[in-house]
């Protein structure tokens, strides 16, 4: 028996004149499937939902086409019409009769009107159900670091009542924090002492993580602690393992004593005993890694601390001074007006070590001129580098990275703390986001993610919207290993066969994989072949 | 597993050119796996089939059908119904598939879609490279697991030519890797460097009569 | 099909483009069909084919621009699909031109608009 489908048109209060109605419902009329077409306007507003959802029970219509605007704005509207009346609500189809139709030709548009709908009506009738449904989730988090954002976000998560494992390699919290860290003025010790005294928070150290499997919301995790190795079990991870630094020094001018990195410098100004004061001192800043907010800092707070305490002269070599951060704009207006300059070039600058001092050579863009420079002391650049484990712990993880080692984000516009692993998480240092300010806004939007997350214990989410069909998986692994949001594993079924099967917690519907599969044994239910085909089968029948 | 690329266009147009009503059978096995004769390579060729005869207005019928193994006589015997329609049959299952279909409808030509290249897996996604020339006398104990048969390209058995290139790239094709370098790693991380010191006679291809016929002991 | 033209439009870029052109009222060839996708990498070839053999003047695929796919691979797909279709009509001595990938962000109205006329040159063009 033909499924009974109701159609709804709405001319969106008048707006749509070049359309003859009329004409319209005389041909939908025809189509087969359609038992019931109703023209209600404004369809979205209470009023309008309300006729529909009477329609649809009197008259037992089983799955609905709209003809209106754009589903990008009233889709869920309409579904949620369609659950009040007791349907599932992907029983439904939109046809965009508005801003891709009467809005955009001259004239009238009666004929493709009804194209537009005889080609939702055929989609429609081959749609099926799909339920949702809630699944059961850990609670628990594991973070992996000890530093700054690790510290942090442990403490918000344990605010917000999640459980939490810190997991830090060294034996002792926050000993990965860098001077560059201190200059920004936090005081990392009390944070350790916070984390201590906090019953949330499980302090495992030193620790490392050799395992991971499962999914969001039931992650498996194996730890080895102190020669032994324990399993444990997590809702979501966060990855907080920092980074390195570097010195970008030629391997000749390394031993030199005159060279030294932010953190000496640092030791040198604090030093009461030390004999003599620099009169010039050099800064390089950004030539060798454009990622420099965080060097930027630290040079601008030691320049001034230099040029205050010592009355030395301060120079500061640098291709771009990068202000775009919390404090720095202030501090380079600060270290300008105190004295300090900048000079800025495109190419790295030569420097030599000679008779005791170093002599920098450097082309100044705005001068147009060569500067020859004999300091004192020069402050090298540091290159900041994912830390040591990045690379054997995202190969655990099963996370990429990008292109200078750190961390992918899933996507850098959208969702730029979540890896591609749904309920996987990086924060700071490790994502080469080394700018204390926004190291603070990751963590604010991890602990926010995962609160909505993991919170109730439930998670919602749809049931088999994508399935592979275990009786024609051939197993070839071609979805496994392009699923971008890696929702798709290897598992045995009854009777032994490996097959593949999609997580549904973490796909996302993207059909990527219903496309790749050589053996066409993926549905997704809303785009399966035979849907989007009856729509390119239906253009110009009439 | 077996390792087969569409034949090119012209190719299967010509042997098309007689018939109006055409069946393209695919294999649900090894082809479906390298993309080259699956249920969707079956769609795609029956489409670009209509469009190009519809273009040359001398229109063809193509009806498409896929076997789970082509290589098995009850599975093929599933699409008879729709063999019979038809005036000729192009498959586009391996060799052994073709002969099958053959065998079973003796009265209706059944052409190749494919061909048949070797006995290979994939590298990376959409990439197969061979590995194995079915030779019928394997001896990958002896090196490590890499066969030199079909991933040297002089086939020697008794170590490198010698002509190596930097960066261990055989002579004759820079892309390649030399197999005997491959080899030589191999066992050196196995702790099996002595194998490398013993001498193989020349191989005896007619280990496997052609053609291949194994009958299992086992009922 | 009365020589349509049908564009694959992926629900994050190019159909809210298209909508966007709606709101502000810009024109384009009344022959233009789209069919919502949830990632221009669930398009496949099958379906461009169909749509030729039903009669389509050409078709486009559509999704978001270089690095920006939402779901990270689908637009790179889409593209290397495109281009295995130019190929697969260049095989049957079909016009390779008339199906064509095209990427954009989801607030680019005149961009898709300027992809359906160019689409639209490509159709004179090959003389159809």
């Amino acid at each position: 028996m033909e499924t009974k489908i109701g159609v709804f048109i709405c001319n969106c209060s008048g707006t749509l004149n070049n359309i003859d109605f009329d004409a319209v419902v005389k041909k939908v009329v025809e189509l087969p499937g359609v038992t019931s077409i109703k023209f209600i306007s404004p369809l979205c507003l209470e009023e309008g939902k309300k006729k529909m959802l009477s329609c649809i029970r009197e008259e037992n219509i089983e799955k609905v086409v709209v003809a209106a605007c754009s589903p990008e704005f009233k889709e869920h509207v309409f579904r949620e019409v369609l659950e009040n009346a007791g349907l599932n609500g992907h029983l439904f189809s939109m046809a965009n009769i508005k801003e891709q139709c009467s809005w955009v030709h001259e004239g009238d548009v009666t004929g493709k009107v009804v194209e537009l709908i005889k080609m939702a009506v055929s989609r429609t009738r081959l749609l099926q159900p799909v339920k949702m449904n809630n699944f059961s989730v850990n609670r628990e988090v594991l973070v992996v670091g000890g530093g700054f954002e690790a510290i942090n976000a442990a403490l918000q998560l344990s605010r917000a009542g999640l459980r939490t494992t810190l997991l830090e390699r060294e034996a002792v919290l926050g000993t990965g924090t860098t001077e560059l860290e201190n200059l920004c003025g936090f005081d990392i010790n009390a944070m350790v002492m916070e984390v201590k005294g906090d019953e949330n928070i499980e302090i495992l150290a030193p620790a490392e993580v050799i395992e991971t499997s499962g999914k969001i919301g039931d992650f498996n995790v194996r730890i080895r602690k102190g020669g032994e190795e324990i399993s444990r079990k997590y809702g979501a991870l966060v990855i907080a393992t920092g980074y390195q630094t570097k010195l970008a020094l030629e391997s000749k001018l390394k031993s030199d004593v005159n060279i030294v990195s932010q953190e000496k410098l640092c030791h040198m100004l604090e030093d009461p005993e030390l004999r003599i004061r620099p009169r010039t001192i050099g800064f390089m800043l950004d030539f060798a890694d454009e990622n420099s907010r965080l060097p930027t800092l630290a040079t601008l707070n030691n320049a001034l601390a230099a040029k205050r305490k010592w009355g030395s002269e301060v120079y500061v070599f640098c291709k771009n001074v990068k202000v775009d951060s919390e404090r720095i704009e202030r501090l380079y207006q600060e270290a300008r007006d105190c004295g300090v300059m900048f000079l800025k070039s495109d190419v790295s600058p030569k420097v030599a070590a000679e008779n005791g001092k170093i002599k920098i050579e450097a082309k100044d863009i705005f001068l147009g001129e060569d500067i020859n420079l004999t300091c004192d002391v020069l402050v090298a650049e540091e290159c900041l580098l994912p830390a040591e484990e990045t690379e054997a712990l995202s190969s655990i993880l099963n996370i990429r990275r990008d292109s200078r080692g750190f961390y992918q984000d899933e996507n850098v516009h959208l969702y730029p703390v979540a890896s591609e692993k749904k309920g996987i998480f990086f924060i700071g240092g490790c994502r080469g986001n080394l700018d204390l300010s926004r190291v603070l806004t990751d963590v604010s939007s991890v602990v926010v993610s995962i609160y909505k997350l993991l919170s109730s214990g439930n998670i919602l989410a749809e049931v088999e919207r994508v399935k592979v069909d275990p009786q024609k998986c051939v197993a070839c692994l071609t979805c496994i290993r392009i699923c971008p949001h890696n929702a798709i594993q290897l598992v045995r079924v009854d009777g032994g066969k490996e097959v593949a099967e999609i997580c549904d917690l973490a796909c996302e519907a993207c059909g990527i994989c219903a496309a790749m599969c050589p053996a066409k044994a993926i549905t997704f239910q809303g785009y399966r072949d035979e849907e989007i085909l009856a729509q390119v089968e239906t253009i110009g029948e009439s | 597993m077996i390792i087969a690329e569409r034949k090119p266009m012209d190719e299967i147009k010509r042997m098309l050119a007689p018939y109006k009503k055409v069946l393209v059978a695919g294999c649900g096995t090894c082809v479906t796996v390298c993309w080259a004769g699956g249920e969707k390579e079956v769609a795609i060729l029956a489409s670009q089939l209509r469009l190009a005869r519809s273009a040359e207005h001398n229109e063809i019928s193509i009806f498409e059908a896929s076997v789970e193994r082509q290589c098995e006589r009850e599975m093929v015997a599933e699409i008879k119904d729709k063999v019979t329609e038809v005036e000729a049959v192009i498959s586009l299952a391996c060799g052994a598939g073709v002969q099958t279909m053959s065998e079973m409808f003796e009265d209706k030509p059944v052409f190749p879609g494919v061909n048949t290249t070797f006995i290979g897996m994939p590298e990376k996604e959409g990439l197969w490279v061979e590995m194995c020339g079915a030779c019928g006398d394997c001896f990958l104990d002896r090196t490590g697991g890499i066969c030199p048969i079909v991933r040297c390209a002089k086939g020697l058995l008794n170590g490198p030519c010698g002509g190596t290139r930097k960066g261990g790239k055989c002579e004759i094709d820079p892309d390649k890797d030399c197999a005997w370098v491959l080899i030589y790693r191999r066992l050196e991380k196995q702790g099996r460097l002595d194998l490398m010191r013993n001498y193989y006679a020349p191989k005896n291809y007619r280990a496997v009569k052609r053609p291949g016929r194994i009958q299992a002991a086992k009922a | 099909m009365n020589n349509c033209i049908v564009a694959f439009c992926c629900e994050h870029s190019a159909y809210p483009a298209a909508d966007l052109a709606g709101k502000l009222k810009l024109h384009y060839p009344e022959n233009l069909r789209i069919i919502r996708v949830p990632c221009a990498g669930r398009v496949d070839l099958i379906h461009i084919l169909k749509a030729f053999e039903k009669g389509a003047a050409a078709v486009m695929v559509m999704g978001c621009e270089g690095g920006a796919c939402h779901h990270m691979t689908g637009n790179t797909r889409a593209k290397e699909r495109v281009k295995y279709c130019n190929l697969l009509l260049r095989e049957i001595e079909a016009d390779g031109r008339l199906v064509a990938m095209f990427n954009l962000s989801p607030n680019a109205p005149h961009k898709f608009v300027g992809a359906v006329n160019e689409i639209t040159k490509r159709i004179k063009e090959s003389g159809r």
